[in-house]
């Protein structure tokens, strides 16, 4: 073999995500393209390819027969490694040695697989390959679907195989001998009906002079977006070891464009830091049909979900990514409602809740809207880009007046709920069969009641009032007060006034009907680091939120385990997550309670260390055990970054007039820390930290002010300048 | 056709409009394919069918979500079918699960792109012609009800 194999194979069966921005490949490490996963209390397949957005395939497995033996890859496989988004192993069948590799395609939506099969000596052996995959082709939006028909067609070069809007191609570098579908031999043609399988035997001659190779590719997505024309897998075989090594290069520039974070005091939350930057990154998408954005997701949340991205873009405008911002931003602004369409649950300027190639867009959330004008203002505040925020201002004043329709005319409450009965009420008459999953509201924990004016919804409220009042509004000199501000306050008051919960020294989880919903939840925590409740209160609001009903060792669980409701396996009733992690370590740190603030983040550290860089979702409430959990999802990564930059670094900025702020929350006994290439407009800035000082080194056009604890610097130009540490 | 209902279809019409001329050509064709893919993917149409001892249908797929359910529940024209009367198989041949089994510590599994089978027996009195069927299932691991509903011609095709 000319590619040695790796000194131990370090499979576990774990989950894999190779991805690339267009397509993505799920995989465990037993030799095949297969992935086993729990899911919803079930364990459930995962594997395959997926491209746009779509699911191409379920499991697509390859075996060998040839020289009096036979096999699969999974049960031949003596060993395997995954290096950065290329997964290879190695085989042995009989006398024939295997080496696969398997990679997703970066231009194209799909996947390359590359067989190079060596024998070591004697006579040359025919060696049947057969490939045979599970077409899927439906975007995962609906979890539970697989479609029941395919049109299937032989052409010169491929097979393709349709349904409905969606399609895929598969192509090999050695034309198939034989093809199969439903375990059935086919002569080809065209077939229309149900598929459970497409195969394909492809017979080479393996002989001791030099390795034969076979490639596989399977590429697809959107029907109308394969090139009937192309021709360039026979041309330019797509190889994966390029296409992995084309995939680290972009992966390093990306990496070198982002700060380097140093805690040399506490050097795990240094190694969390990588981890979860690495994985925001591998949730990057540009699945086509001009969309860009952030993957919710894997396994089963691979589309764009705005709510999701709402989370991550704080994250990536902290790693200075402001392009792959702007385009996300705009991505979900382009489908905000322009008029009702009750069809998709969708209302006067709502933000959609679910984006995919096609394009398919689904609205129907409580807060999914709120979160964009905030961080329209976070996109200027770090970019300075005034001129691509402008064109946003429209869809931020629809997306307030949406809000003001919700709004409580007494209290400027915000009201969350009823927007899935809305939505089935507009359907009702269309669907020759209904469905319907009996949840009547849709804040971020959706699978529960928070109805009518959860705490969370209603910070989220407040922050786009006041992000709309300085967007829109004439500025600080105008002699009318903004009437969004003025709104943004009336909530603030409501919130101090009607959700104080003095038994427990707590927020209310929400107000329904007038009345308070006593429900010790980490929701409230939100309220706390936006600064909604009275400074005595912060403290004693955080500190009953890190007791052991609602805080384990692992995590921040959705619901105290004490509360009625409380099920240890109950996606928002008791399971920890690793976001209600984050907030409760970023409002530790709001209020100065430093050791519990750093004590939450490593708890989160950890995990990331323990799933050897995954982040899942969520676990059990009763033991460190992900349950029904992706094994890496955006929210677990995204709020952890921003916490460390915002809370812990104690980082703020404004492009707009170069300005930025650092109040540093770390523990008394840390020695130093440092932050390098932070971007700020269209410079970077550098910043190192000891309990003797703070120096800053700044790379922009302009001076760039500084405001330290106590005191400020102006630093020109490439040059530096020094702040007091406390 | 009635004012309200004028008025509704309209409304749709307005609405389908709107999405092609705000989204692109191909949105509402996609929204469509969709919907129309979840619509066909479910409950296999025309299995609704009498039995020697009562009835039978299946699904295709899980109805929304998949995974394990710790309760099943079916209900014929409005009315409960007694839990041990009800029984469900993952494919033909299978053996039956009663829903008055399924629990927590043994659920039943929909898993994407699995038949169902679902029987009633006996049959909770008389039923035929058209059927409402609606199905109940409570999920492991996210509480809020899933159901499916569906009317479908009896077939009085009695099985073996």
């Amino acid at each position: 073999m000319t590619t040695p194999t790796p000194e131990r194979d370090a499979s576990t069966g774990r989950p894999r995500l190779l991805r690339s921005l267009r397509s993505a490949i799920l995989l465990d490490e037993r030799g095949d393209v297969e992935l086993q996963r729990e899911a919803r209390g079930a364990s459930l397949e995962w594997g395959g390819v997926y491209g746009q957005l779509a699911r191409l395939t379920g499991p697509w497995r390859i075996s060998l027969d040839g020289g009096g033996a036979s096999s699969d890859l999974t049960g031949s496989r003596t060993a395997s490694r995954v290096t950065g988004d290329r997964y290879e192993s190695w085989h042995r069948i009989g006398r024939i040695e295997v080496h696969q590799e398997v990679a997703p395609l970066l231009e194209t939506p799909g996947a390359v697989r590359s067989l190079r099969l060596s024998v070591a000596d004697g006579d040359p052996i025919p060696v049947e390959v057969t490939s045979a995959f599970e077409p899927f082709l439906l975007p995962v939006l609906v979890e539970g679907i697989r479609p029941l028909t395919f049109r299937v067609e032989t052409r010169p070069r491929e097979i393709r195989v349709r349904q409905r809007a969606f399609g895929l191609s598969f192509r090999s570098s050695v034309a198939p001998s034989h093809l199969l579908l439903n375990l059935g031999s086919w002569l080809g043609g065209r077939y229309r009906g149900p598929v459970r399988e497409v195969a394909s035997t492809h017979d080479v001659l393996v002989s001791p002079d030099a390795e034969t190779r076979l490639v596989l590719s399977i590429v697809g997505g959107l029907e109308r977006d394969l090139d009937d024309s192309d021709d360039s897998f026979e041309r330019t075989l797509p190889d994966p070891a390029v296409e992995a090594a084309e995939s680290e290069r972009r992966e390093a520039a990306w990496l070198a464009s982002t700060p380097v974070v140093r805690f040399p005091s506490a050097p795990d939350l240094e190694r969390a830091y990588a981890y979860a930057r690495a994985g925001l990154r591998r949730l990057y998408a540009d699945p086509g049909d001009d969309l860009t954005g952030l993957v919710a997701g894997y396994p089963w949340y691979s589309s764009l979900w705005c709510r999701d991205i709402a989370w991550m873009l704080p994250a990536v405008l902290w790693l200075g990514d402001f392009d792959r911002a702007a385009r996300s931003m705009a991505s979900v602004l382009r489908f905000q409602a322009r008029a009702e369409l009750g069809l998709l649950g969708g209302e006067l300027g709502e933000l959609p809740m679910q984006l995919s190639p096609g394009p398919i867009f689904l609205y129907g959330t409580s807060d999914t809207t709120l979160y964009y004008p905030e961080l329209a203002l976070r996109f200027v505040r770090h970019s300075g880009d005034v001129a691509t925020a402008g064109a946003w201002l429209p869809a931020i004043e629809r997306a307030i007046a949406w809000g003001e329709l919700r709004t409580d005319e007494e209290t400027g409450l915000l009201r969350n709920g009823g927007e899935a009965s809305e939505m089935a009420t507009a359907t009702e008459a269309l669907a020759r069969i209904q469905y319907g999953i009996d949840a009547p509201d849709t804040t971020i924990w959706d699978s529960t009641d928070r109805r009518d004016h959860a705490i969370d919804v209603q910070v989220l409220w407040y922050q786009s009032l006041q992000a709309a009042a300085e967007l829109l509004g004439d500025g600080p000199g105008s002699p009318a007060p903004d009437p969004r501000l003025a709104l943004a306050n009336r909530v603030a008051a409501s919130v101090r006034s009607l959700y104080a919960w003095p038994q427990e020294s707590y927020l209310y989880d929400s107000i329904r009907a007038g009345v308070p919903v006593a429900r010790i939840r980490p929701n409230a925590l939100r309220a706390v680091s936006a600064g909604l409740v009275d400074p005595e209160a912060g403290p004693s609001i955080v500190r009953r939120a890190a007791r052991d009903d609602l805080t384990t060792p692992w995590g921040v669980r959705t619901l105290s385990s004490r509360d009625p409701g409380y099920s240890p396996l109950a996606y928002h009733d008791g399971q920890v997550w690793t976001i209600a992690t984050a907030w409760a370590a970023d409002a530790a740190l709001a209020v100065g309670e430093r050791s519990l603030g750093v004590d939450l983040l490593r708890r989160i550290a950890a995990r990331y260390v323990a799933e050897d860089g995954e982040a899942n979702e969520c676990y059990r409430g009763d033991r460190p055990e992900p349950f029904n959990s992706c094994f890496l999802l955006g929210f677990s990564v995204a709020p952890f970054l921003a916490v460390l930059f915002e809370r812990l670094w104690g980082l703020s900025l404004d492009a707009r007039r170069c300005w930025l702020g650092v109040r540093p929350r770390f523990p008394s006994e840390w020695s130093s820390a440092s932050i390098d290439g932070l971007r700020v407009g269209p410079g970077r800035v550098s910043v190192d930290w000891t309990p003797n000082g703070i120096d800053v080194s700044w790379s922009g056009p302009g001076p760039l002010d500084v405001t330290g604890p106590s005191d400020s610097v102006r630093v020109a130009p490439d040059g530096r300048g020094r702040l007091a540490a406390t | 056709m009635p004012n309200r209902g004028l008025g509704a279809w309209l409304s749709l019409v307005h609405q389908a409009v709107s999405l092609e001329v705000r989204y692109g050509r191909h949105a509402l064709g996609a929204l469509a394919d969709i919907a129309e893919t979840v619509e066909e993917s479910v409950y296999e149409a025309g299995s609704l069918a009498r039995t020697e001892r009562g009835l039978a249908f299946a699904l295709a797929n899980p109805p929304l979500r998949a995974g394990a359910f710790t309760a099943v529940r079916l209900a014929l024209n409005g009315i409960p079918v007694p839990s041990d009367s009800l029984g469900l198989r993952p494919g033909a041949g299978r053996p039956w699960t009663l829903a008055s089994s399924v629990s927590l510590a043994s659920p039943f599994e929909f898993h994407p792109g699995r038949r169902t089978e679902i029987r009633v027996e006996p049959m909770p009195g008389a039923i035929a012609g058209t059927v409402r069927v609606r199905l109940e299932l409570v999920s492991k691991a996210i509480p809020p009800l899933v159901w499916l509903e569906f009317h479908d011609a009896l077939r009085e095709v009695p099985g073996p």
